[in-house]
């Protein structure tokens, strides 16, 4: 069994990109990561200090803390392949099928 | 009618003059230079003074540089920055490059950056706030439409809190476009430019410029920048002023037999040029000049480049005067550089400070050509003409000495900037005449007043110092070195007048 996921998603309040990345993330998630993640969603607005402490510039920002390498993800996640790939994961999944 | 634009002091040293009155107060002020200009040590003085001299509270977004490592960089210039975090007075806003890769999908803003640093505004209830440097964003992202929008968007929320901003920008080259990516064009009304030049020396030099501030004003001109062990120092330029007050009273040289020359001695508040030859008794002339001031309970200041405390005093000693005990008695102030010490605006800098401070009412400085050999032109012309508008203020009477490089015959005062930024002119010379080496004197010029014209002979004794014998007669070509004896067949005055003519062509 694949090791789990630790995700973090950055986001600002309510704005149409942020949304956009929360759905994105979520779809992808339950396709090809069931069961195997933990995803906490931080609204910078809310959370400056959480921002400041993982450097965050853009919004929305998704990072992969676990398992290492870290890796940020930003935009509105659109290109779902795109992400996957950008969290190592593409490679594995395909593996698992 | 429109409103006045405040400004904030910017705490550093020379700034709030050549910008009358600082930083534009709740504004985005763009400081553009190439890499090591100085726009760090600009922003983080301009915030650290701001915290600690003046009530307003700082953040700091930094780009490049770790926090830690700003921290520990500022502790050379005894900036502690710690302190104020610990007291709530400074915020870090760390956007230095992480490790971590980066992959752009979608849409994305700035949001996060924005939303930090309104966190850290909030946390110390800060008023001032620089950006190290903007050009950096758009390293970190590709669509630079978003930066430029983004960088827009937080200039007008500065602007609507009131924060005054300094936002640093990277110039790709000395004399290309103001800033890569034209930040310039959407940040800010206000541009200020730090350059880094290379001199006619092959040094660096620096210096700052103010291009802009929408509504305000500010000097035009650049100013010289030195980043020293208390940080920035700019040195504005000094306003040269056209004529100081009148002249009026005449003082003496500390040479009886000189000031019959000038019909009573030199203008109060006056500036001669002592020019000469090394060896012909300048120093001599100097510390007759001192001594004399100091007698009289005047104030002295004695800048000397070319002879240690030690041998100028003991030298003053071998003729008798006891320039030790001035000193000691703080009547006269004797600095002793090596030239090549410090620049010039430093030199003029601490000429003046020590000027106000011990109240001098004679200053020399000898010599004027020792710095001329170190400086560009451009410098050293700057150099006089602020000293002396400066002393020209200051009710100061100054004995310039300049060593002429020829021993015997024609040298020019090529140094035309001596000439006009002097009252008088005194110029010593070596003449070769009857197998010997004797010596001349001779006034050139006294600005307000007549003088004599004969070429006198001095010598240099321990009794007197620098003692005029008489006038040279029955001679020519003097001013030429190789004088021969002629017999007077003429009238002296026609010879007189010849010899003015040859002084007034610039010839000697």
């Amino acid at each position: 069994m694949a090791s789990k996921y630790l995700l973090k998603l950055y986001v600002l309040g309510q704005t149409a990109n942020s949304q956009k990345a929360i759905k994105n993330l979520k779809t992808l998630l339950k396709n090809d990561l069931k069961g195997l993640y933990t995803l906490k969603i931080i609204d910078v607005l809310k959370n400056p200090s959480l921002a400041e402490e993982d450097k965050i510039l853009a919004t929305p920002t998704l990072i992969k803390t676990l398992p290492s390498p870290i890796r940020k993800l930003i935009g509105d996640l659109s290109d779902s392949e795109k992400v996957l790939l950008g969290l190592d994961l593409s490679f594995e999944i395909k593996g698992e099928k | 009618m429109g409103s006045i634009m405040k400004k904030v002091a910017s705490g550093i040293h020379g700034f709030d003059s050549i910008s009358h009155g600082g930083i534009p107060q709740g504004r985005t002020t763009l400081v553009a230079g190439a890499s090591g200009s100085g726009k760090t040590v600009f922003s983080v003085q301009f915030l650290f003074k701001g915290a600690v001299d003046y009530g307003e509270n700082s953040v700091f977004v930094t780009f490049e540089e770790r926090p830690e490592d700003i921290i520990k960089n500022m502790k050379s210039f005894g900036w502690n920055i710690e302190k104020l975090q610990r007291e709530k007075k400074w915020a870090f806003v760390d956007a230095s490059p992480s490790d971590s890769d980066k992959v752009e999908i979608g849409h994305y803003d700035l949001g996060g950056f924005l939303a930090r640093i309104e966190y850290a505004i909030n946390k110390v209830k800060a008023k001032r706030i620089a950006i190290d440097s903007v050009s950096s964003l758009f390293t970190h992202f590709q669509d630079p439409g978003i930066i430029r929008h983004e960088l827009y968007r937080l200039a007008s929320r500065l602007k609507q809190l009131n924060i005054t901003c300094i936002m640093t920008a990277e110039r790709p080259t000395e004399d290309g476009p103001i800033s890569r990516y034209g930040v310039e064009e959407f940040v800010s009304d206000n541009v200020i430019l730090i350059h880094n030049r290379l001199n006619e020396r092959g040094g660096r030099e620096r210096t700052i410029e103010i291009l802009k501030f929408r509504g305000a004003s500010h000097d035009s001109e650049e100013a010289p920048l030195i980043v020293k062990d208390k940080g920035m120092n700019i040195y504005p330029r000094p306003k040269p002023i056209l004529r100081g007050k009148g002249f009026s009273e005449k003082i003496s040289t500390g040479i009886k037999d000189i000031d019959d020359l000038f019909y009573g001695g030199i203008y109060k508040n006056s500036t001669t040029v002592v020019t000469g030859a090394s060896g012909t008794g300048k120093t001599v002339f100097s510390l007759h000049f001192i001594i004399e001031g100091a007698t009289r309970g005047e104030n002295c200041l004695f800048i000397e480049f070319e002879e240690s405390p030690d041998q100028l005093t003991r030298n003053a000693a071998s003729f008798g005067w006891n320039l030790k005990k001035y000193i000691k008695g703080g009547l006269v102030s004797l600095i002793c550089h090596y030239p090549e010490d410090l620049k010039a605006e430093q030199y003029l800098n601490m000429i003046q400070d020590l000027t106000i401070k011990n109240k001098a009412k004679r200053v020399v400085v000898d010599s004027l050509s020792a710095l001329q050999r170190i400086y560009s032109e451009e410098k050293f012309r700057e150099f006089v003409i602020g000293q002396n508008a400066f002393f020209k203020m200051h009710d100061v009477t100054v004995l310039l000495t300049n060593t002429t490089s020829e021993l015997l015959g024609i040298s020019t005062i090529t140094e035309a900037h001596l000439s006009t930024a002097s009252d008088n002119i005194i110029i010593l010379k070596y003449v070769e005449l009857g197998g010997k080496m004797r010596r001349l004197i001779s006034i050139l010029k006294q600005r307000g007043s007549r003088h004599r014209k004969e070429l006198m002979e001095y010598e240099i004794t321990p009794q007197k110092g620098m003692d005029v014998i008489g006038p040279f007669e029955g001679v020519e070509n003097l001013m030429g070195g190789s004088a021969r004896r002629v017999e007077i067949r003429f009238d002296e005055t026609e010879a007189e007048a010849e010899f003015l003519e040859e002084s007034k062509s610039g010839r000697i």
